[in-house]
């Protein structure tokens, strides 16, 4: 099966290599392809999906593919996917004929050099979850910028260019540093770049891997985007195209917590532990900050901007909570973000397109007029603000429960501030829903606006039904990450067993204190039997 | 005794001087006026002194004076590369603009047979007679329109300072030879000397850096650069480069790696801060350029600071290998690159009615504006040269960048790996202000636009094809590098 990995990989690029060879002036043919190469990239990794294995006995890295790349160099082709990197692919290909459909009308311009930089976008975001080499993590990661500043910068609004340069230097000079970080790792492995004999054998000084985290940690963190790193998501949000925000806010803000998550963790666990009150205080206050910035937005894009650095502020402070419920929370809703605030965009894109406006001002009971559109609104505004039933729900309650639990200093402050952002959630989306949909129709040119098209449906009903299913039946999710979930869990708690061997009066810092929930409990890994167990 | 292997190990050179011989009688005696030939005799001869490197024996020539290896083979093969494409970049230029002669070529080829000389040389005087052909060529190349102010001026500075550095080379030459009783590189390992040697060798440098045009001694690059004929442009900035960058590792390598030598470390401090101030001036300079050739030109500094990055790492001792062949895989991806955005640059460029019109005008960045439409396939092969001097993957410039960092790290400077990386950010900005001109700005109004000649194109697109292949695949030209760096 590892062969249906590398198809589903390149699969867009070679579309994408193929759609050069059509003619320019056919937009149909452009369009019509884009979305047969991504429908079957998706189907094709449906078997990936029914083929993972999460049993107990199951591999950890799954489709493997180990070849050399650049060997003088100590650089391998190396992919393979655990279940988190499985999940955050899933969603990458769902969200492809999405986006390409959303973006069926929008783009009017170069239409064809639009679909290729789409397909080519694809790829490298596959590449990104699937790599297991860190150079070549690296170059996918990299690659994204590319066709995401063009999609930013060409098909953007008004002040796009300004939006793209900002987006492309902040990310690309918050991840220089990394490649700095890497090839100090390959000299202090015995000389790889493979990330699975990199895990194993690295040795670094505490004080070492403490700067080493921070080049991860910094890259990632821009990505996320981390408060205060932040500022240039909303500018690209904002000036981005529907598909490009779709993509930006579901899939290539995920690479920067699938960073921390299978990178910056597992590779410097100590220092993880090290800088954990930080993170976790930093994410508390994106949650804070993006909703309140979303309160006072007068344009809906932005708004729905400033929410993602506030729901990825959750899934920040998930991860730093360290335990089975803080972790699983966080892969949760990393998907979840995807699915809803993807969903949020399309909306608005939507909106959009009838009206050529964002201001939140220009609308107002169009509840009304656009039925379907407003209910459709609803639901996602719903598991955006996490309604139990809806996927929000699960992942903000496991995220705030593993706080909770947690081992940090002050878990309760944590997880009260935090729950705040929840709150707040409810108060800005609820508002943005009722100044758009409800209350009077004052605008005249409101009056005549068509409802969702047929186009537009087959565009929504996906995200509706992943709404529905994710927030009522978690758990084939739950489980495809359980076990990437639990081996961090033990990778961290071995790494907390060190410190302490160090310095006995340290206290325990993974896991929970008390009896922890049922969904995470027993670890599914017995290969991998946890060294805190083991000592008591 | 010069035996046949000898002479095979010295074909890449025989050939380039005789394919420059060649040319100078054949445009006396054919006046047709007919000249395509030339420049394909010109190519004909570069890729064939490149596959004769590349079969080369490994020899020690003139008693130790030179020696062919795989690093001389592998710099010939980078100049040939280089001087292959410039000549394609020429020929389409200069005949729009009906001043083609084959002096052009002949001189283009005497200079690449300097390079080649350079690659293998290692020993002082071999060095000073290598830099002298490949220099004298190139100083008339600069100078070739004749007519116009820009490149009498270019040439005329170029010139002037290039003797200045020629004339600390040989003079440092002769105080290390008065301090050792050698020139042979191999003699200067061994050391002796105290005060004399390091003042030698420290002229040596001031002279090698010149030439690599290292800050502080950058300052004529933009003006050369910009004054000269793009086509010769594009060839200094790849070949001149490599063979500058070729004879110091070898000279540098010889000084570090004696028994005896007097301060190795001081050197390689000295030729960080060079690196450092090269990728941090070169990199700032270029950012308010709104010339592109001249941004090219300052861009080519920084890239210098890069490459001292990688010959300082090959000075140590855990980072000999590793420096050595980042420095060779970074020359043949910059040669590349910088050879095919000149080339685009040289396509933009107007064919002004007279030469005395200044055509600095013919460069601004707004000539690039609304490229992706006008001509969306030179608009794509600068994207991707102007990706891959930012170091974006997957192209050449990434590799040649990692490669250069790795060297870096294993030397443990990193210092320079951290400025390196962090000034490769200010080139991002600037290399992408051309992106965004070429897609993301309406083209100028009533902008007429000329095809590009046949050859222009021939050389964009095998210099795209050059700097893809590099990125996606670049094991052939790592591993070769590697070997080379093994056995020097």
């Amino acid at each position: 099966m590892a062969i249906l990995l590398n198809v589903v990989l390149f699969l867009p690029l070679f579309g994408a290599l193929a759609a050069v060879l059509l003619p320019r002036g056919e937009a149909a043919q452009h369009k019509s392809w884009a979305l047969l190469v991504s429908l079957v990239t998706f189907f094709l990794s449906l078997g990936l999906w029914f083929n993972f294995e999460t049993g107990r006995t199951a591999a950890e890295f799954q489709f493997e593919t180990h070849l050399p790349w650049i060997a003088s160099l100590g650089i391998g082709y190396h992919v393979g996917l655990d279940g988190v990197a499985l999940l955050l692919v899933m969603l990458t290909t769902a969200l492809g004929p999405i986006v390409i459909l959303s973006a069926w009308n929008e783009v009017q311009e170069r239409v064809k050099e639009f679909f290729i930089a789409i397909l080519f976008l694809e790829t490298a975001m596959i590449g990104t979850f699937a790599a297991l080499d860190l150079v070549l993590f690296y170059v996918f990661y990299e690659a994204i910028l590319v066709p995401m500043y063009l999609l930013i910068g060409v098909w953007g609004s008004e002040n796009r260019v300004y939006a793209t340069v900002k987006f492309f230097v902040y990310t690309f000079a918050a991840s220089v540093l990394m490649l700095v970080a890497i090839l100090y790792v390959y000299f202090h492995d015995g000389g790889t770049f493979d990330y699975v004999a990199a895990r194993q054998s690295l040795q670094v000084t505490p004080a070492v891997a403490v700067w080493l985290f921070a080049a991860f940690a910094v890259a990632f963190a821009v990505k996320v985007p981390m408060f205060p790193v932040h500022t240039w998501l909303p500018d690209a949000h904002t000036e981005a195209p529907t598909a490009g925000s779709v993509i930006l806010a579901g899939v290539l803000l995920k690479m920067g917590t699938f960073g921390f998550f299978r990178y910056a963790l597992p590779l410097f666990p100590e220092a993880a532990l090290h800088y954990r009150g930080l993170i976790g205080a930093l994410a508390v206050v994106g949650i804070i900050y993006g909703a309140l910035m979303s309160f006072v937005q007068t344009d809906m894009k932005r708004l729905v901007a400033y929410s993602s650095v506030s729901h990825l502020g959750f899934v920040m402070l998930g991860m730093m909570a360290i335990t089975a419920e803080g972790l699983t929370g966080s892969v949760y809703q990393m998907l979840n973000h995807g699915v809803s605030t993807g969903g949020l965009f399309l909306l608005v894109g939507m909106l959009k397109e009838r009206r050529h406006t964002r201001l939140i001002a220009d609308y107002g009971g169009l509840a009304r007029q656009v039925p379907w559109i407003a209910t459709i609104f609803v639901v996602v505004t719903l598991s955006s603000i996490g309604l139990p039933g809806t996927n929000g729900f699960v992942g903000e309650f496991l995220i705030l429960s593993g706080t909770w639990l947690s081992r940090m200093k002050a878990p309760g402050w944590y997880a009260a501030l935090g729950a705040t952002g929840v709150i707040l959630g409810a108060v800005y989306m609820l508002s943005l829903v009722q100044r758009v949909f409800f209350g009077k129709l004052e605008n005249p040119e409101n009056r005549h606006l068509q409802d969702l098209t047929l186009r537009e449906a087959f565009v929504m009903v996906p995200i509706v039904v992943l709404i529905g299913v994710m927030g009522l039946g978690p758990n084939p999710f739950l489980q495809t990450a359980r076990p990437a979930v639990d081996r961090l869990l033990a990778r961290m708690q071995s790494a907390e067993q060190h410190l302490r061997q160090q310095d006995p009066s340290l206290r325990e810092m993974v896991g929970t204190e008390g009896p922890a929930l049922a969904l995470a409990r027993p670890p599914a890994v017995p290969a991998l039997p946890s060294p805190a167990e083991g000592s008591r | 005794m010069v035996t046949n292997q000898d002479l095979l190990a010295l074909l890449p050179f025989i050939l380039l001087g005789a394919g420059a011989l060649t040319m100078m009688l054949s445009e006396v005696f054919l006046t047709s006026g007919r000249r395509a030939y030339q420049s394909g005799l010109a190519v004909l001869v570069a890729v064939a002194a490149a596959a004769a490197a590349v079969v080369a024996p490994e020899r020690s020539l003139f008693a130790g004076q030179a020696v062919s290896d795989g690093f001389s083979s592998f710099v010939t093969v980078v100049a040939c590369g280089g001087l292959a494409l410039s000549v394609l970049v020429g020929r389409g230029w200069l005949e729009r603009r009906g001043i083609e002669r084959g002096e052009y070529y002949a001189l283009a080829l005497f200079a690449t047979s300097g390079m080649v000389l350079l690659g293998m040389a290692s020993d002082l005087l071999v060095a000073f007679i290598a830099i002298e052909v490949m220099s004298l060529a190139v100083y008339a190349l600069a100078a070739y329109p004749r007519r116009g102010q820009r490149p009498a001026e270019a040439a005329f500075k170029y010139f002037i300072i290039g003797s200045f550095a020629s004339a600390a080379f040989l003079y440092g030459a002769s105080l290390v030879y008065g301090a050792t009783g050698t020139t042979l590189f191999s003699g200067i390992a061994r050391g002796g000397g105290g005060g004399l040697l390091t003042a030698g060798l420290a002229l040596v440098l001031v002279g090698l850096a010149f030439k690599v045009a290292a800050v502080p001694f950058h300052a004529w690059t933009p003006d050369v650069y910009e004054g000269a004929p793009t086509p010769v442009t594009a060839f200094m900035a790849a070949g001149v480069k490599a063979a500058a960058f070729a004879i110091l590792v070898r000279g540098f390598l010889a000084m570090v790696s004696g028994t005896g030598v007097v301060g190795g470390a001081q050197i390689g401090g000295a030729l960080g801060i060079l690196a450092i101030l090269s990728m941090v001036v070169g990199n700032l300079f270029a950012l308010p350029q709104r010339n592109v050739k001249r941004m090219l030109a300052y861009s080519s500094i920084a890239h210098a600071g890069y490459l001292l990055v990688g010959v300082v790492s090959a000075g140590t001792r855990e980072g000999r290998q590793a420096g050595i062949s980042a420095v060779l895989i970074y020359l043949a991806a910059y040669a590349a690159t910088v050879v095919g955005a000149f080339a685009v640059v040289a396509a933009l460029e107007r064919t002004a009615a007279s030469p005395d019109v200044d055509p600095a005008k013919a460069w601004d960045i707004a000539r690039f504006a609304g490229l992706a439409k006008s001509r969306p396939a030179l608009a794509l092969a600068m994207a991707v040269f102007m990706l891959s001097l930012a170091g974006v993957p997957p192209t050449a410039g990434f590799v040649a960048k990692l490669s250069i960092f790795r060297a870096a790290v294993a030397a443990q400077q990193y210092g320079l790996a951290v400025i390196g990386v962090l000034t490769s950010v200010l080139g991002a900005y600037y290399y992408l202000r051309v992106v965004v001109a070429m897609y993301m700005q309406p083209a100028e109004a009533g902008e007429e636009s000329e095809t590009a000649p046949v050859t222009v194109s021939v050389a964009v697109a095998l210099a795209v094809v050059a700097v893809v292949a590099l990125g996606i695949g670049p094991e052939s030209i790592a591993g070769l590098a590697r070997a080379a760096a093994q056995r020097l």
